[in-house]
C-alpha cells in the first residue's frame, strides 16, 4: 500500500451509528451507576476493602489507560524533539486520544476518591504536602489538563469557529490561534515536563508500600520503567486507533507513518525490556520468574506479552504488513497495561488475609468510562477534521491552513 | 403521731432502746442497713448520732393504684424485726395498710402531720395516679388521686415515688391504659422526684434513700429518671452471676432444657436484664439468697423500665445498648474481603471479548490486505498479458 | 546537527541559571521538615507488654466509649462486640495467637503504631494525616480527600475507611488526643487496663522500660528486643512479646522508614525543583530551532504545496 496520509480530514459519516449508541449507551450506564455510588458510598457499589483500597478506577482507569492516553505526549517528543516531520499528520489523533483518555482517568478519579468535597483545598498551596507522591500526581495531572492537553487540542475548534461565517468568530480564532504560534515552543515544553513527571510519579506511588509488592516489580527503578512504559502505550494507542480507523473509514494505509511509529515503539520497548531485566538481575530475584507461583505466572505473561511482540516488530515486513502490525501492537499494549496495572493489585499483597476482585458495578462503571472516551472520539472525528487520511478519501471538510500547523 | 407498733425482740441488755430493742442490736441493724445500700460506716454512725438526738424524719406514706406488693416488700426485712427498728429511725406518721386508725381519725391523723411537720416530712408515694376524666377512677375520702398528692406533696420535704407504679405508671399503666395512670413526677413537673422503680421495688433501696436522709440531711444522686444511681446506675446485664455464661455464648434455649438445667444465660428466653437498670443482682429479696428472678431461674421482664415492663414481650430478646466482647478473640489474621461471582463472570466476558475483538479486527485487516495485494497483482498481471 | 547540539547545550547552561537563581532561598526538599521526620523529644506513645496482658479486652469498650464509636457486633447478631479486624468501628483491638500445636499463645494489642516517620503522612497529599504535638498521628476530616493513599502506604495496615458512609472518614487511633489534657490524663486503654500491661507515656522512657524489662529477663522476651525501636524507622507505640513478632501479626521491617526511600527516589530525580526547570529550558531551546524551521515552510507564508513532498524531504 503507497498511500500517503497528507492531511487531516472530518469523516463525512453520520454520527448515530450503532456503534456509536452502543458506546454513548454503555457510557450513559457507568455514569448513571457513578451516580449511584454517590449517593450511597463506595462501599455499596465497590469490592474494595481496607486492604485493597485501591481498585479498578484509579488502577485501572488512571494507571494503566491514562499510560495509553500518553499517544500525545509520546508521538509529540517523536516528532517534534527528535525532528520526525512525517509525524505531524497523526498529532491531532494522538492528542485527542490523550484528551480523552486523561479525561476519562480523572473522571473516574472523581468518582473514586470518598471525600471529594475537599478538592478544592488542591488549589491552596498551605495544604500542599510536597513530599507526597499522589500530591505530585493530582496537581501535575491537573496542571497538564488544564494548560496543556486543551490547549494542544484547540486548534480543530478553532477551524470550525473560523468556518462559521461568523466573522467575530473568524476573527476570535485568529488571534488565539496567533498567541499559539507565538508560544509553541513554551507549550510544548510544558506537555513534555508535566506528563514526564507524573507519568513517572504513577510508578513512585507503589513504592511507598516497600514489602507489600511482590520483589518482581518493587524497585527505586519504578518512575523509569513506567514513564517508558507511558511511551510505549502512548505508540501502541495512536497506531491501534489509526489503525481501526482507517480500515473503519477506507483513510488509506500511510505504511510510512504506521511502519516508523511501530519501530520506535518497538526500540522504546527492547529500551524497556533491558532495564527491567537488568534491574531483576542487579536485585537478585530473576529466579522468582520461574517459581510458577501466581507471581511468576503474571511476570511470565507480561514478559511475553511485551517481548515477543517487540521482537517481531523489529522486522520491516511485520511492520508492513497491517494484519500482523495491528495484533503485534495488540499485544504490546495488552502486556504493557498489565505491567502497569499489577503492581498496584496483582502484585501487592497487603498485611492480613485479603481478596479483592471488583463487583459488577465496578467493572461496570469502568467500562463506562472507557466508553465515553470511544463515544466522544466517535464524535469528534465526524465533528472535527482530525483524522489524517490520503488524498483519495472523500471528506466533508480538510484541516484548514494555518490551523494544521500546530 | 406514732403508730403502734409490736414489738418482737425484746431483750433485756444494759441499755434498753426504743420498744426494747437494745443498742448492739440496733447498732448491728443500723450497720446492717448501711452496708446494704452501700454507705460506710461512718454513715451508720451518723445515723445513730441523729436518732439519738431525737431527729426522727416524719414519713408520710400515700397510696394510689397499687397492689401494696412495695409495702409488704418492705416488710419482709424481717431480720431482726427490722421493720420495727427501722419505724424508730423515722416516724411513720400515715400509712393506710399498717396504720391502726381508720376513717376520720386516720384523715385527721393525716392533716396533723401534715400541719406538724411542713417542709420537713418525706413524702412516700406508692401506686399509680389515674388522670383521665380529672382522675375519677381512684378516689379516697371523696378526693382524687391528683389532688391528694398536690395537696400532700406541696408541703412535703422530700418526695419518694416506691415501685414502678409511682415512678412511671407500673402495671395500671399497661396498654390500653384506661385509666389515664401515670407516675407522680409527671404530676409534679417542678419538683424533685425521687423514682425508685421495681414491681416490688427493692426495700433496701428505699431504706437506704431514707437513711442517707437522715444522716446528711440530702437525697442520693440522682439518675436523668430521678433513680438513685447507687441503686440503678447500671443494667441487670452489667452485674449478672450469669455473665460469664453470657459472653461464652451458653444459653438455655427452653425452660427445662439442660442449659437452663445447669443455670445458663436466659437471654435467649427473653431475659431484659441487658435492658433494665435495677439492682436485683446483687440486693436479693426477701433476705433469702438468690431470691431474684434470675437468680430463681426466670429471665428478668425489666419491671423498673417503662418501655420495656408489660410493653414488650416477655419472650422477645433485648437489645444489648452497650456490647462487649464475649469470651472468644479475634485471629491473628481474619480472611476479609468478598469476590463476587457475577462480577468474576462479567469480568472472564470483557476480557473474552477484548482478546476476542483484537484477534478479529487483526483478522480484517489481515484479509482486506490480501484484497488489495491480489487486486494489485490482477492489475500487473492484466498489463502485463498485454 | 552541530547547530542544535549547541542550541541544547545553551539551553542547558541558561536553564540551569534560572534554576540556581529561583533555588536560593527556596528550601530544598532535601531538607527535612524536622517535627515530621525526626522523634521529638516531647514524643508520647504507648509500650504494650504481651506478657502481662491477660485479654479481659477492657481496653475495647473503653476505647469505644471515649471515642464515641457505635460498637461492631460483627456476625453476633448484636450481642457482642465482635470485630474480627481493626475497622471503621474499632480503633482498638486485642487478639489471640494460639501456635498451631498449642504449645504457646499470646494476646496482641492492635492500634496505630504512631510512626515516628510515618508513611501515612508522607504519602497523604493533602497533610490531613499529619504530626500533631508529641509526634501523635492526627487526622484532619477538613483536608481529607478520601483517596485512601494512607492505607495503601501504612506497613502496619492501620488506617481503615468508612466504606459503607457518604460522608467516609478515616478511622484509626489517635491515643485520645482529643481529651487528653483536658478531660483525662492518659488515653482510655491505658486508663483501665489492671495489669498496666498497655501504658502510655513519654516514648523515651517507655523505651528505657523496656530496656530495662529485658535485661531484667535475659532470654525471656522475643530475640531480647523491643518491636517498634528501629522498625520503619521507629514507632512510638512500642511492643514487647515472648513469642515471634511476626506471629502476632507484627511485619518484619527495616530501619529506613519507607518514607524516607520514597523521599531519596523523589530527590535523586527531583533535586528540589531543579530538574523540571532544567528539562524545560532545555526543551524549549530544541523546539524553537524546529518551530522557526517549521513556520517558514509551512507557516503563513506557505502555499499549497503538497504536505507530502516537504515532510518526505
Amino acid at each position: 500500500m503507497t498511500e500517503h496520509w497528507e492531511r487531516c480530514i472530518r469523516l463525512k459519516e453520520p454520527l448515530k451509528t450503532k456503534p456509536f449508541l452502543i458506546f454513548a449507551g454503555i457510557a450513559g450506564l457507568g455514569l448513571l451507576l457513578g451516580l449511584y455510588r454517590e449517593l450511597t458510598g463506595l462501599g455499596y457499589v465497590t469490592g474494595l476493602n481496607d486492604g485493597y483500597s485501591w481498585g479498578l478506577f484509579k488502577n485501572w482507569n488512571v494507571t494503566a489507560l491514562t499510560a495509553l492516553g500518553s499517544g500525545g505526549y509520546a508521538v509529540a517528543v517523536i516528532a517534534w524533539i527528535f525532528n520526525e516531520k512525517r509525524f505531524h499528520p497523526i498529532m491531532r489523533t494522538a492528542v485527542l486520544t490523550s484528551l480523552l483518555g486523561y479525561g476519562t482517568g480523572m473522571l473516574a478519579l472523581g468518582f473514586d476518591v470518598g471525600r471529594p468535597w475537599n478538592f478544592v483545598w488542591l488549589a491552596d498551596p498551605r495544604t500542599w504536602n510536597h513530599y507526597s507522591v499522589l500530591w505530585e500526581v493530582a496537581v501535575c495531572m491537573t496542571s497538564y489538563f488544564l494548560l496543556a492537553l486543551d490547549v494542544e487540542n484547540m486548534p480543530p475548534f478553532l477551524e470550525k469557529m473560523y468556518r462559521s461565517g461568523n466573522s467575530k468568530k473568524k476573527e476570535r480564532a485568529m488571534k488565539v490561534f496567533n498567541f499559539m504560534q507565538k508560544t509553541f515552543p513554551f507549550g510544548i515544553a510544558l506537555a513534555f515536563v508535566l506528563p514526564s513527571m507524573h507519568q513517572s510519579s504513577l510508578g513512585s506511588l507503589m513504592y511507598l508500600a516497600g514489602p507489600r509488592v511482590h520483589p518482581l516489580w518493587q524497585t527505586p527503578l519504578l518512575p523509569l520503567l513506567y514513564l517508558l512504559m507511558a511511551y510505549i502505550l502512548g505508540f501502541s494507542c495512536v497506531l491501534l486507533v489509526l489503525a481501526l480507523s482507517a480500515y473503519a473509514w477506507n483513510l488509506g494505509w500511510d505504511a510510512e507513518i504506521l511502519g516508523r511509529l511501530a519501530q520506535v515503539m518497538s526500540w522504546t520497548t527492547l529500551i524497556w525490556l533491558v532495564v527491567r531485566f537488568a534491574d531483576l538481575v542487579h536485585r537478585g530475584v530473576f529466579g522468582l520468574a520461574f517459581t510458577f507461583d501466581k507471581f511468576s505466572v503474571y511476570f511470565l505473561v507480561e514478559t511475553t506479552l511485551v517481548l515477543v511482540p517487540t521482537v517481531m516488530l523489529l522486522s520491516k515486513t511485520q511492520r508492513e504488513a497491517p494484519g500482523s502490525l495491528f495484533r503485534w501492537t495488540f499485544l504490546v499494549a495488552l502486556g504493557g497495561l498489565l505491567y502497569r496495572f499489577t503492581p498496584t493489585t496483582l502484585a501487592f499483597s497487603p498485611l492480613g488475609d485479603y481478596r479483592y476482585f471488583p463487583s459488577a458495578f465496578e467493572i461496570l462503571m469502568s467500562i463506562g468510562f472507557t466508553a465515553l472516551a470511544v463515544a466522544v472520539f466517535l464524535y469528534a472525528v465526524k465533528t472535527f477534521a482530525i483524522l489524517p487520511a490520503s488524498q483519495g478519501k472523500i471528506a466533508a471538510e480538510e484541516a484548514l491552513r494555518p490551523f494544521d500547523t500546530l | 403521731m406514732q403508730s403502734e407498733v409490736i414489738s418482737s425482740n425484746s431483750k433485756d441488755s444494759s441499755a434498753t432502746f426504743r420498744n426494747g430493742v437494745d443498742r448492739r442490736t440496733f447498732l448491728k441493724v443500723v450497720a446492717q442497713a448501711a452496708a446494704a445500700v452501700g454507705l460506710t460506716g461512718g454513715m451508720a454512725a451518723k445515723m445513730i448520732a441523729a436518732v439519738e438526738k431525737g431527729a426522727r424524719p416524719s414519713v408520710i406514706w400515700l397510696h394510689f393504684q397499687e397492689c401494696t406488693g412495695c409495702t409488704e416488700s418492705l416488710l419482709r426485712t424481717s431480720h431482726p424485726g427490722l421493720a420495727e427498728v427501722l419505724f424508730d429511725l423515722i416516724s411513720l406518721d400515715y400509712h393506710e395498710t399498717l396504720m391502726a386508725a381508720a376513717g376520720h381519725q386516720a384523715e385527721a391523723a393525716l392533716e396533723a402531720a401534715i400541719k406538724k411537720n411542713a417542709g420537713k416530712f418525706v413524702l412516700v408515694v406508692e401506686g399509680a395516679i389515674p388522670t383521665k376524666e380529672n382522675g375519677i377512677y381512684m378516689q379516697i375520702a371523696n378526693k382524687t388521686g391528683v389532688d391528694m398528692l398536690k395537696h400532700v406533696a406541696a408541703s412535703a420535704g422530700a418526695i419518694v415515688a416506691i415501685g414502678s407504679c409511682a415512678s412511671w405508671g407500673g402495671v395500671p399503666s399497661a396498654a390500653p391504659n384506661p385509666t389515664g395512670a401515670s407516675g407522680i413526677n409527671e404530676l409534679l413537673p417542678d419538683k424533685v422526684v425521687v423514682t425508685l422503680p421495681g414491681c416490688p421495688a427493692n426495700p433496701y433501696i428505699l431504706l437506704g434513700t431514707v437513711l442517707q436522709y437522715v444522716a446528711l440531711g440530702k437525697l442520693p444522686e440522682l439518675d436523668e429518671l430521678g433513680r438513685p444511681k447507687f441503686a440503678y446506675g447500671r443494667v441487670i446485664h452489667e452485674h449478672c452471676p450469669r455473665r460469664a455464661h453470657f459472653d461464652a455464648g451458653r444459653f438455655a434455649e427452653e425452660f427445662g432444657d439442660e442449659g437452663h438445667r445447669l443455670g445458663y444465660c436466659l437471654y435467649k428466653l427473653g431475659c431484659k436484664g441487658p435492658m433494665t437498670h435495677a439492682s436485683c443482682s446483687t440486693l436479693h429479696f426477701c433476705e433469702v439468697v438468690d431470691a431474684w428472678p434470675i437468680g430463681l431461674g426466670h429471665p428478668c421482664f425489666g419491671c423498673t423500665e417503662k418501655n420495656v415492663a408489660f410493653t414488650m414481650p416477655m419472650l422477645k430478646p433485648a437489645e444489648i445498648v452497650r456490647p462487649t466482647p464475649p469470651a472468644t478473640y479475634a485471629p491473628v489474621t481474619a480472611p476479609q474481603g468478598f469476590i463476587s461471582p457475577i462480577a468474576t463472570g462479567l469480568g472472564g466476558l470483557l476480557v473474552g471479548g477484548i482478546l476476542g475483538g483484537g484477534w478479529m479486527a487483526s483478522r480484517k485487516l489481515a484479509v482486506k490486505e490480501e484484497g488489495a495485494a491480489e487486486k494489485k497483482a490482477d492489475t500487473t498481471g492484466t498489463s502485463g498479458k498485454e | 546537527m552541530d547547530a542544535n547540539r549547541r542550541e541544547i547545550l545553551k539551553a542547558l547552561i541558561g536553564g540551569s541559571a534560572v534554576a540556581a537563581v529561583a533555588t536560593t532561598g527556596m528550601p530544598l526538599a532535601t531538607q527535612a521538615k524536622s517535627d515530621k521526620f525526626e522523634l521529638q523529644p516531647d514524643a508520647l506513645g504507648l509500650m504494650y507488654d504481651a506478657t502481662k496482658c491477660i485479654g479481659c479486652r477492657a481496653c475495647m469498650p473503653a476505647c469505644q466509649n471515649a471515642n464515641g464509636l457505635k460498637a461492631d457486633v460483627g456476625g453476633s447478631g448484636g450481642l457482642y462486640m465482635q470485630p474480627d479486624t481493626l475497622n471503621a468501628r474499632t480503633k482498638n483491638l486485642i487478639k489471640l495467637y494460639v501456635a498451631p500445636d498449642g504449645h504457646e499463645r499470646s494476646f496482641m494489642k492492635q492500634q496505630c503504631m504512631h510512626c515516628v516517620d510515618p508513611a501515612c503522612v508522607s504519602g497523604c497529599p493533602m497533610e490531613a494525616l499529619h504530626k500533631e504535638p508529641h509526634g501523635v498521628v492526627g487526622w484532619d476530616p477538613k483536608l481529607c480527600i478520601g483517596c485512601r493513599y494512607c492505607q495503601v502506604a501504612c506497613p502496619f495496615n492501620i488506617p481503615k475507611f468508612e466504606w459503607d458512609a457518604v460522608n467516609p472518614k478515616i478511622v484509626k487511633c489517635e491515643l485520645c488526643r482529643h481529651i487528653v489534657g483536658t478531660s483525662a490524663t492518659e488515653p482510655a486503654c491505658t486508663k483501665v487496663c489492671p495489669t498496666h500491661a498497655v501504658i502510655y507515656g513519654k516514648r523515651s522512657d517507655l523505651l528505657a522500660e523496656a530496656r530495662r524489662r529485658i535485661k531484667e529477663r535475659p532470654g525471656f522476651y522475643f530475640e531480647d528486643r523491643v518491636y517498634g525501636e528501629t522498625e520503619a524507622g521507629g514507632t512510638q507505640c512500642l511492643v514487647l512479646s515472648h513469642v515471634d513478632y511476626s506471629n502476632l501479626g507484627l511485619p518484619k521491617l527495616g530501619k529506613e522508614s519507607p518514607a524516607a526511600e520514597t523521599r531519596k527516589v523523589s530527590d535523586f530525580v527531583y533535586r528540589g525543583f531543579l530538574t523540571p526547570v532544567v528539562v524545560y529550558g532545555g526543551i524549549v531551546a530544541i523546539v524553537r530551532n524546529r518551530w522557526k524551521d517549521h513556520l517558514k515552510h509551512e507557516g503563513h507564508s506557505g502555499g499549497s504545496e503538497s504536505h507530502g513532498e516537504e515532510k518526505r524531504a
